[in-house]
């Protein structure tokens, strides 16, 4: 008799309470009320009617060992029956957040090689660590759930079966003895039998007698329990019959394991030690390194290897690997998103074939699907960027994703071919710009929404592997172009570059954004005004009309983009001295600056900008506040209005066709952007002059 | 507590609870208490993968240590027989002494590793020794610029 539910009767039947306060179900206690009065009533008789001849006749150590016996029964059923089993506290709710509705019945778990499944429990809202189940009766989970006894109206688990198989030994023990005993007695009055004794001695020997079948039956079944390292639900349930067992450690460890196992903890009830710790920001951010660079790559497409995000060496490793603008996508990043539910990676893995920029788009795609899980990543974004301003990450993060746009320029034969490059991707993009709204934030990753968010923006917005394809075609033919034509210019400009770059990487912008305008911080101008001094007599002059027109401004770009970069520190005779190559090629450029003010514009500017940052190749954030400024310098300077557009590397694709018509107006800009509609008030200064000294921002 | 609390409530920079990792138990080699040291996804911008793998690790050290069956355990567990357990009224058991030291290394590692990454860890053995609670907090005061910003640089990009 397992007890499994006979003798508890009504006990526990249709108890469909699931909270701890059970109604009062006298039924429960007949069968552990008539154990004890049963052991101890007549355990006491015994002792009051047939010990003291015992002692007297046989032996005195007889009742004392009757005695210590009984003792020993009685501490184990004490134990047994008020022991806590093992009872799983209910889980609290945010742990079954996931595992609601959607959740599998079963989780399936390996145990030395064996499946073992783990059941839903629905009560207590987890999946049922392996050999624990719930008690109907006890209306709890219980560890190591062996079976519910009746007999002391308790679960018999993980950390009362020890003193339960004791009991037992103890209770057949003690049945055997007293039975012996009394039988003793017996046999020695048989001519006294109608005394008390006698009869008190035979009525406890028949009790004695009935348990005792039924015990020692049980107890020898546990004993084989014990020994095959079974309990006994996975015995009546058969849950190993056939196949073997995990927990089956050998018949004597088994018997180890359950008698001279360290007592187990209670989960429930428990001394309340709450420490609140106080967990106060800013917080560290340690993982930048990975995460960042992976983000870095995603936004720019270029490949840089992983290794060194934050030094400078490896802003020297990105700028010269970056030549390859379209190296395969690395591995690495989607390991960031690991944690996506299963709909954002197969979107990604859909992206991923577009050749150019594949991680972009995988990047993008986390951003664009708020409602996933990802919100480690967008957590971690958010917080990098609101601690962009607090904690001492930041600067790392900026410098670190600085490489990236660095990079660009330098491996597009210079600024052109970056400009171009993004304008490609820009132009693209422009049709997807809401979408890739978000997925600039996101690509802000790394903590600057500046620089990356345009970037990225630029490839996510864009996700057709069709655009993808022209964008890419056109960049590589712009920079063949490019290549062709000033090719010392391109050295030249890399070499500028990548000083003003790595130089740059190691500052911490002011404006916290990794806008441009950063980069070409005016501690930098020196270099760039230098740069630009030295390019734009290599300049041919002869490509800016045709390439303008011909939709290919890389031409233009040599030095326009220079002049991109260095416009904000241009003196007024450069900008000038640019101005008629710029108009020409400036249709090309207004479409881009268009279309980076409006991917810019979300970010909002969180630190004052340079003045002289007019670039057009605004990467960040700042964009908007660029074309503010853009708008008052090119108001102060006509040439450095003209500055404007040709920083921006010509759009590819949609851009390129409005890009004619930009020149000196500022509507064309606005056509530039297919999906922006006129909204681009920043570009237009760069056609008729400058409006909008509040670039509006388009919601 | 309420200390702690007002603490919490005048600090100009708070921290909310954002998410929570759940850390499961390692089954593979058996019923003994060993939780899982895979790095959750949630953790990797916050924390250093060793740094947590080092505290799982050593939390593993500790259950297996007061799991152990050997020669502690079955004095343990003879006196108590022998006293008919009313040992336990006096005297408290190997795996409560090291929950115990748990319970100060999981402190320990809270303030020292944790909180200042704005987590938390919680012991295992209030959540039944299933799992490890690991608490993300966020910045709720930069959280909601940042959050703000994104939104808007959302909007404005569609």
């Amino acid at each position: 008799m397992p007890g499994l539910s006979s003798g508890g009767g009504g006990g526990g039947v249709g108890t469909a309470v699931s909270s701890p306060p059970r109604p009062f179900r006298p039924s429960r206690y007949v069968p552990v009320s008539a154990a004890t009065t049963f052991l101890v009533g007549s355990t006491s008789l015994f002792f009051c009617f047939t010990c003291p001849w015992l002692s007297d006749s046989v032996s005195p150590v007889v009742p004392i060992y009757i005695a210590v016996i009984f003792i020993f029964t009685l501490a184990n059923f004490c134990m047994a029956t008020f022991m806590d089993p093992g009872i799983f506290p209910r889980a609290e709710e945010d742990e079954d957040k996931e595992d609601d509705f959607r959740a599998p019945l079963y989780k399936t778990v390996e145990i030395k090689a064996i499946q073992v499944r783990m059941k839903w429990c629905s009560t207590c809202r987890f999946y049922r660590p392996p050999r624990c189940s719930h008690c109907s009766v006890c209306d709890n989970c219980v560890e190591d759930f062996d079976h519910h006894c009746p007999w002391v109206n308790n679960c018999i688990g993980r950390r009362n079966y020890r003193y339960f198989f004791l009991f037992l030994l103890s209770l057949t023990t003690h049945i055997i003895d007293v039975f012996s005993f009394g039988l003793v007695y017996v046999l020695n009055h048989r001519q006294q039998l109608d005394t008390p004794q006698a009869a008190v001695t035979m009525g406890v020997m028949c009790v004695a007698g009935l348990f005792f079948v039924p015990v020692a039956g049980l107890t020898g079944f546990h004993i084989v329990l014990v020994a095959r390292g079974r309990t006994t639900n996975e015995q009546v349930t058969g849950k190993f019959r056939g196949g073997v067992n995990p927990f089956n450690k050998g018949c004597s460890r088994n018997i180890s394991h359950i008698l001279c196992r360290a007592q187990a903890p209670r989960y429930t009830g428990r001394p309340y030690m709450h420490q609140k710790m106080e967990v106060q920001p800013p917080f560290l951010r340690p993982s930048l390194t990975e995460a960042q660079l992976e983000a870095k790559i995603l936004d720019n497409g270029i490949q840089n290897d992983r290794h060194s995000t934050r030094s400078k060496s490896s802003l020297d490793q990105m700028e010269s690997q970056s030549a390859d603008a379209e190296a395969p996508p690395p591995p690495k990043p989607d390991l960031q998103y690991s944690g996506l539910p299963p709909p954002d990676t197969e979107e990604s893995s859909l992206l991923t074939e577009a050749p150019p920029t594949p991680s972009m788009f995988k990047y993008r795609l986390a951003y664009n699907s708020p409602g996933r899980n990802h919100s480690a990543i967008s957590h971690s974004n958010k917080m990098i960027r609101g601690e962009s301003l607090d904690s001492p990450c930041p600067s790392i993060l900026k410098s670190s994703r600085q490489p990236s746009y660095r990079s660009e320029p330098s491996s597009l034969d210079g600024v052109t071919l970056v400009g171009g490059g993004v304008g490609v991707r820009r132009g693209g993009g422009e049709r997807g710009k809401g979408s890739g709204g978000p997925g600039g934030a996101a690509g802000g990753v790394s903590g600057g929404v500046s620089g990356h968010s345009l970037t990225g923006r630029s490839y996510t917005s864009y996700p057709s592997s069709l655009v993808l394809s022209a964008a890419g075609s056109h960049s590589s033919s712009l920079r063949s172009a490019q290549t062709a034509h000033n090719p010392l210019a391109t050295l030249q400009s890399e070499g500028t570059t990548d000083t003003s770059y790595k130089s740059l990487a190691n500052q911490t912008p002011r404006n916290g954004s990794l806008s441009y305008d950063s980069l070409l911080s005016p501690s930098e101008s020196p270099e760039f005004e230098s740069a630009a001094h030295e390019l734009s007599p290599q300049k041919p002059p002869g490509p800016f009309p045709s390439s303008a027109k011909a939709g290919q401004p890389r031409v233009v770009s040599p030095s326009s983009p220079l002049k991109g970069y260095t416009s904000p520190f241009l003196s007024a005779q450069i900008a000038q001295q640019r101005e008629g190559q710029l108009l020409q090629g400036s249709a090309t450029f207004s479409s881009p600056h268009r279309a980076y003010l409006r991917a810019v514009s979300p970010p909002p500017p969180t630190s004052p900008r340079p003045p002289e940052a007019q670039h057009l190749l605004q990467y960040g954030q700042d964009l908007s506040s660029r074309a503010l400024r853009n708008t008052s310098s090119l108001s102060s300077s006509p040439g450095a209005r003209s500055l404007e557009p040709p920083i921006s590397p010509p759009p590819r694709g949609l851009s390129l066709s409005k890009s004619t018509a930009y020149t000196g107006e500022t509507g064309s800009q606005y056509k530039l952007r297919p999906t922006g509609g006129g909204t681009m008030v920043v570009g237009g200064d760069v056609g008729g002059g400058h409006q909008a000294p509040h670039p509006p921002l388009p919601p | 507590m309420a200390t702690e609390f007002h603490n919490l409530q005048e600090l100009r920079r708070s921290a909310s609870l954002a998410n929570k990792v759940f850390i499961q138990r390692d089954y593979s080699e058996g019923t003994a208490c060993r939780f899982q040291t895979k790095f959750p996804s949630e953790l990797e911008s916050r924390i250093e993968r060793t740094l947590f793998e080092d505290t799982v690790k050593t939390l593993n050290t500790f259950y297996a240590e007061a799991e152990k069956i050997g020669g502690q355990s079955y004095l343990e567990g003879c006196l108590a027989c022998a006293t008919a357990y009313l040992i336990f009224l006096c005297m408290e058991t190997r795996y409560e002494k090291v929950l115990k030291k748990i319970a100060k290394y999981i402190q320990e590692q809270n303030e020292k590793i944790y909180a200042p990454r704005g987590l938390l860890i919680t012991d295992p053995i209030e959540r039944g020794m299933r799992v490890i609670e690991v608490s993300i907090y966020e910045d709720r005061g930069s959280s909601g610029s940042s959050s703000g910003s994104s939104s808007v640089s959302g909007s404005t990009a569609r």
